[in-house]
């Protein structure tokens, strides 16, 4: 039998599902710690299935073990992330969203911290150097190396700060130095509007390939100089390409989405092959059997009937499916039922069929013994019996059982119309002569046979005998 | 249920029968009898139909009797269902055959 007519519309659903799954949790845990700690466990279990294939028994226990712990390890250390990302998002988010990088960059903590200090009219002169060192050029400074921030630059240009009149250099993702004095502008046609800070700015520019921003103490108005140029700033878009530009930036908006649907297609394909790569991995063997007994249940049986007989009780089931799935199965898994809901009173014949037997996924019915089953059927009835005491054993020589008297005398049972149309007296379990020596009384249990009777409700299970023990005559 | 009748009369009448007694009977009295008829003792080991006694009854009243010889097999539970003619039930006897 070919391969490909083995895969069913199941499967491709559990590939596309879990394919889905994995791109989801791609998307929300990518760039975190936890996202490269999965990868690893991914290559762990690669590694250990290789081992598997080429029979390394002892390197695929361990890498086994070593997968096992540290997908324990990673919930317990990781719990905060992992909670962060389920909890913070709406569900909308964590099952199609793609959530927006949520790190700032340097360009974009420069932007908001500028329209920040421009809000307040807090004055500020910050330099981003190209490729030419300033160190020759400025003066002074104090070295700070800290990690760019909002609060770090607005606080810095705070006018209580002994170095807020100065410069900031910002050198990657860092502030490199502050309180640096930069060379001014010998220019004579600047604006009046302009002070000493945009001076400064326009004089780095010009002897070197710096850009300077500046914030206006007076206005609040952002300017950047760069090549000698002044240029105001209107908006924060327009702010951002400039830095971008500056900064060697070209890509736009469009160009990282691109990007990001490009990467994300590609994680998408990767889960795809990931998970049939896996689908196959446990699809492999498909030629694997093994053979199960499952009783069989009856379903749909009209209550006013009742089974008095059926050929067998189970079957016997040949499976097929991969060595891993066939190990892990369990008998209660597996169901065979059928369905008695147009069976009538008498015998009926039933063909246990695929749709008979409930098999896990991934499981196949290769063969079921016996593949028919006759069920014989009888309508329920209730019916008064009288019943008998089942003597055994023998009385102590002398005496005579004269009389005996049970309560009750008669016994309401419930079965098959059949089966108690055939019984006319229904008998206590045995009862021993042995011990009696005297008139007395014994409580006894019913012998119920067939198995199949019941005891009406309201009528007594057990029974007391009375019996009366005289002396034999001489 | 006797062991046996001598003299008309049922002796020992008891439930249960010993096995080494070979013998057990059922004794059935009738008054009055209007005219002559018949009635059928049906002996039962457990609802397995053992043997069937006809048995003919004479006016103005009659007893009669009938017997089975006992068998090792033959221990367990009886009835004798005790029927006119018409095979109208007239009475149930039950006893036991031990050991």
């Amino acid at each position: 039998m070919p391969f490909l007519e083995l895969i069913r519309w199941q499967d491709v659903v559990d590939i596309l599902l879990n394919s889905y799954i994995l791109f989801r949790l791609y998307v929300l845990f990518r760039e975190t710690y936890v996202f490269r700690v999965l990868t690893g466990i991914a290559f762990l279990w690669i590694f250990q299935r290789i081992a598997v294939f080429f029979g390394l028994i002892l390197t695929s226990w361990v890498m086994q073990g070593i997968t096992a712990a540290v997908a324990l390890i990673i919930i317990i250390v990781f719990r905060n992330e992992i909670r962060s990302v389920l909890q913070a998002k709406n569900l909308r988010l964590i099952l199609w969203g793609f959530p927006k990088k949520s790190v700032p960059t340097t360009i974009q903590i420069i932007v908001e911290s500028v329209k920040a200090l421009s809000k307040r009219q807090i004055g500020a002169l910050i330099v981003l150097p190209a490729k030419e060192n300033l160190e020759d050029v400025v003066q002074g400074g104090i070295p700070l190396r800290g990690l760019i921030s909002k609060e770090m630059i607005t606080s810095i240009f705070w006018g209580d700060n002994p170095v807020h009149d100065g410069a900031i250099i910002i050198e990657e993702d860092r502030i490199a130095k502050v309180g640096v004095i930069l060379p001014l502008s010998y220019k004579n046609d600047l604006p009046s509007r302009y002070g000493t800070r945009h001076r400064a700015a326009l004089g780095l520019s010009e002897t070197t390939d710096a850009l300077v921003v500046v914030v206006s103490e007076e206005t609040g108005k952002v300017v950047v100089a760069k090549d000698s140029k002044i240029t105001d700033i209107g908006s924060n878009a327009m702010f951002t390409k400039i830095l971008q530009e500056h900064m060697g930036i070209h890509e736009d908006e469009n160009a990282y989405q691109q990007k990001e649907k490009f990467k994300m297609s590609i994680a998408a394909i990767i889960s795809v092959f990931f998970i049939i790569g896996i689908w196959f991995s446990f699809s492999k063997g498909l030629d694997t059997l093994i053979t199960l007994e499952i009783p069989v249940e009856y379903t749909n049986r009209n209550p006013g009937f009742e089974i008095v007989d059926a050929s067998v009780n189970a079957v016997r089931l040949h499976l097929g499916g991969s060595g891993a799935l066939i190990r892990s199965i369990q008998p209660e898994q597996i169901q065979v039922k059928l369905d008695l809901g147009n069976a009538v009173i008498g015998r009926n014949i039933f063909s246990i069929t695929q749709d008979s037997v409930t098999l896990p996924p991934g499981i196949f019915l290769r063969k079921v013994i016996p593949s028919v089953i006759e069920v014989t059927l009888d309508e329920t009835i209730k019916k008064e019996i009288p019943l008998q005491v089942d003597w055994v054993g023998e009385l102590p020589e002398g005496l005579i059982l004269s009389e005996i008297e049970t309560d009750p005398d008669k016994i309401e049972i419930i079965g098959g119309k059949r089966i108690l149309g055939n019984i006319s007296t229904l008998y206590t379990e045995k009862v021993h002569l042995d011990n009696l020596k005297g008139t007395g009384t014994i409580l006894a249990n019913l012998a119920l046979t067939p198995a199949a009777l019941k005891i009406a409700p309201g009528s007594k299970d057990k029974v007391r005998i009375v019996y009366v023990v005289k002396p034999r005559p001489k | 249920m006797c062991e046996e009748i001598k003299d008309l009369t049922p002796q020992n009448p008891a439930v249960v029968f010993s096995i080494k007694i070979g013998k057990v009977s059922c004794f059935t009295s009738f008054d009055p009898v209007p005219e002559k008829t018949f009635i059928y003792h049906n002996w039962f080991h457990r609802d397995d139909p053992s043997t069937k006694k006809r048995l003919t009854l004479q006016p103005p009243r009659w007893a009669t009797y009938s017997t089975i010889q006992l068998r090792e097999t033959d221990k367990g539970p009886w009835r004798v269902e005790i029927s006119d003619q018409n095979g109208n039930l007239l009475r149930i006897l039950r006893f036991s055959i031990t050991d």
